[in-house]
């Protein structure tokens, strides 16, 4: 049995179906992360099996105990971090941080030590004194981190915990939260509207779209083999093609591509590579930009726009606006979608 | 340029038409003998040595201490806590909270004395003529007083995303309304509380009407001197304006610093 099971959950607002049929489960320590579009029902997931929300049907169970809305949390030791941290503004850091440890009526030196050491482990030594008007957003997110991890939780529910926090520290904070998860080997839910951050924190990802789980698997899984085309469109950058533009499959079914899996190369070379398997295609180059690592084309054929992303070499080839180039695509990384 | 000169003179005047009367009822307390000449033709303090040792005086501050006190008091225990439970479990019921604060100014006071005196002044609950009927209509009279001036306190925090965040630590409903939430909005029930003093302070029309002479506040008190000695009572109103101004300059002291506070903070989140 694993040590979160989330069985059918359904939840809706106001009669309005906001969850349908959530089905998960967790193993211990694992790093999973809810992602989907805002709105499609992340928080209030969380929510429910924080026990902060009543679900309409349907259990939650954590490490074999069943999570019930309104019952004392002391038993249930899940900790969360709120989007907005909700910090207690008058209290310090430190005080924030022993808040749980003292609920929970561990002796003071042992109060100190373990909020030191989670302290340290987080940074933010030095900060016990200030308050949280007091610290930067990075600091406080640090802070509201540590108070949910320093009563050593079973589960940790994060919600967007980097929304609010510029890009670069939000680069590091995806590293260090993983890092001490890791480290310390709590079982996490995460929450994000990012796929990039799905795609760099998790160890499987759930894609969610309006209230239904669309696909759960390792990051890998949802990156090379969507399950559906909302997942497809969802994650990354795929070329949608017509089966009958690149002679696959039957009428009517659409290939997915990914950009990085297609070769540009001039027309002059274009007949003497590849082989039988490779499909070869004629277009022109419409347009040309670079993302940074890499660079991307879009090349039109027969009236569609195909995307092209290859690394930003120096010594990559150059190709002019309007000229016509060949398009050089391998069989095996062409996705059929199921319905 | 003539603008300016024209605001200032309008103010001037605004100023002195309020000031006037204070310094004139400053000066009659400490006067002598004023009748014909501009100013008083001697000075003495003997009208506050003999109002400060009347014990008249003393019963009549004494009771308006209390009655204020207890009602304000009463309000905190009652207001606070319900205006919680309102913002966390009960969206609903802010509107009706919204609307019973704006209902005592609704109602003059003579209109709420009649009412009361008819309610109160035969079983079961016959308690006209006790101060119990003034905590009870003053509990109403400060309502809206004490509402608006916590209700900006409760803006200033995310009341359920706290509460919510003490409850998974593991924190009761009771602990955290007292550790978390009170602590936070202490400033505002604060104020509320000045503002509240002071508007009972000065509150006539309910305790004359309501207990009279058994239960004769500082306002009541006033009223009788003004009939006997006009010095004497303007030493009172001038002692009673000294405890006013005090409590205004609290009240200002404590908006400007979370002024200050809230600047502060935001320049760091920057
Ligand atoms: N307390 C509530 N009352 C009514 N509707 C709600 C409530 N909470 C969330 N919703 C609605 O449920 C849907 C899902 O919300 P939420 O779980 O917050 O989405 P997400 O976190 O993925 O952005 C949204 O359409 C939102 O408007
Ligand atoms: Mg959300």
């Amino acid at each position: 049995m694993s040590y979160v099971q989330v069985v059918n959950i359904d939840k809706s607002f106001q009669g309005r179906q906001v969850l349908k049929g959530i089905e998960l489960e967790i193993e211990k320590g694992e790093f999973v992360t809810l992602l989907g579009p805002s709105g499609c029902g992340k928080t209030t997931l969380l929510r429910i099996v924080a026990g902060l929300e009543r679900g309409d049907g349907g259990k939650v169970i954590v490490n074999g105990r069943e999570i019930i809305e309104g019952q004392n949390k002391k038993e249930q030791n899940i900790g969360m971090v709120f989007q907005s941290y909700a910090l207690f503004p008058n209290m310090t850091a430190f005080e924030n941080i022993a808040f749980g440890l003292k609920i929970k009526k561990i002796p003071t030196q042992d109060i100190r030590k373990q909020v030191e050491e989670i302290m340290d482990i987080l940074s933010i030594s030095g900060k016990e004194n200030n308050y949280p008007h007091q610290m930067s957003g990075g600091q406080q997110q640090r802070v509201a981190l540590a108070r949910a991890l320093v009563v050593k939780p079973d589960l940790l529910l994060l919600d967007e915990p980097l929304s609010a926090v510029d890009a670069k520290v939000r680069e590091s904070a995806r590293i260090l939260i993983r890092d001490v998860q890791k480290k310390m080997g709590i079982t996490t839910i995460f929450v994000t509207h990012d796929q990039l951050e799905a795609l760099v924190m998790s160890d499987r990802i759930v894609v969610i779209n309006a209230g239904e789980v669309m696909q759960y698997g390792t990051p890998e899984e949802i990156y090379r083999r969507p399950a559906n085309k909302f997942v497809a469109q969802f994650i990354g950058t795929y070329n949608f093609l017509p089966s009958s533009l690149v002679g696959i499959g039957d009428k009517e079914t659409e290939i997915c591509i990914r950009p990085e899996h297609i070769l540009l190369v001039s027309k002059d070379q274009f007949p003497q590579i590849g082989n039988a398997e490779g499909i070869k295609l004629y277009g022109t180059l419409e347009n040309f930009y670079i993302l940074g690592n890499t660079a991307r084309a879009e090349v039109l054929v027969q009236g569609r726009t195909i995307i092209v992303d290859h690394l930003n070499r120096f010594e990559g080839p150059k190709f002019a606006l309007k000229e016509e180039v060949g398009l050089l695509i391998d069989k095996k990384v062409c996705t059929i979608l199921g319905r | 340029m003539k603008r300016g000169i024209i605001s200032k003179i309008v103010l001037g005047l605004i100023f002195a038409y309020l000031f006037f009367p204070i310094v004139a009822t400053l000066l009659f307390s400490v006067a002598t003998r004023w009748s014909t000449t501009i100013l008083p033709e001697g000075y003495t303090l003997s009208y506050y040595k003999l109002l400060f040792s009347s014990p008249e005086f003393g019963h009549a501050l004494l009771r308006t201490i209390n009655v204020s006190f207890a009602t304000v008091i009463l309000s905190i225990l009652i207001i606070i806590p319900s205006m919680y439970l309102a913002i966390v479990y009960y969206p609903r019921l802010e509107k009706l909270f919204e609307i019973l604060s704006i209902l005592p100014f609704a109602m003059p006071g003579v209109i709420l004395a009649i009412g009361l005196i008819q309610m109160y002044s035969r079983g079961p609950l016959q308690i006209t003529n006790t101060p119990w009927i003034l905590i009870g209509s003053y509990f109403v009279l400060i309502l809206p007083f004490m509402y608006q001036a916590t209700k900006n306190s409760f803006r200033t925090i995310n009341v359920k995303a706290l509460t919510e965040a003490a409850m998974m630590l593991g924190c009761g409903k009771l602990e955290t309304f007292i550790k978390i939430i009170f602590p936070n909005v202490l400033r505002g029930v604060i104020s509320a509380a000045l503002i509240s003093v002071s508007v009972l302070f000065g509150e006539f029309v309910l305790a004359n009407l309501l207990v009279g002479d058994n239960y004769e506040t500082i306002q009541i008190y006033l009223y009788k001197m003004q009939k006997v000695d006009g010095h004497l009572a303007n030493a009172l109103v001038a002692s009673y304006f000294m405890v006013i101004l005090l409590m205004s300059l609290i009240l200002i002291w404590l908006a400007f610093r979370r002024e200050t506070e809230v600047r502060g903070q935001k320049t760091e989140a920057r």
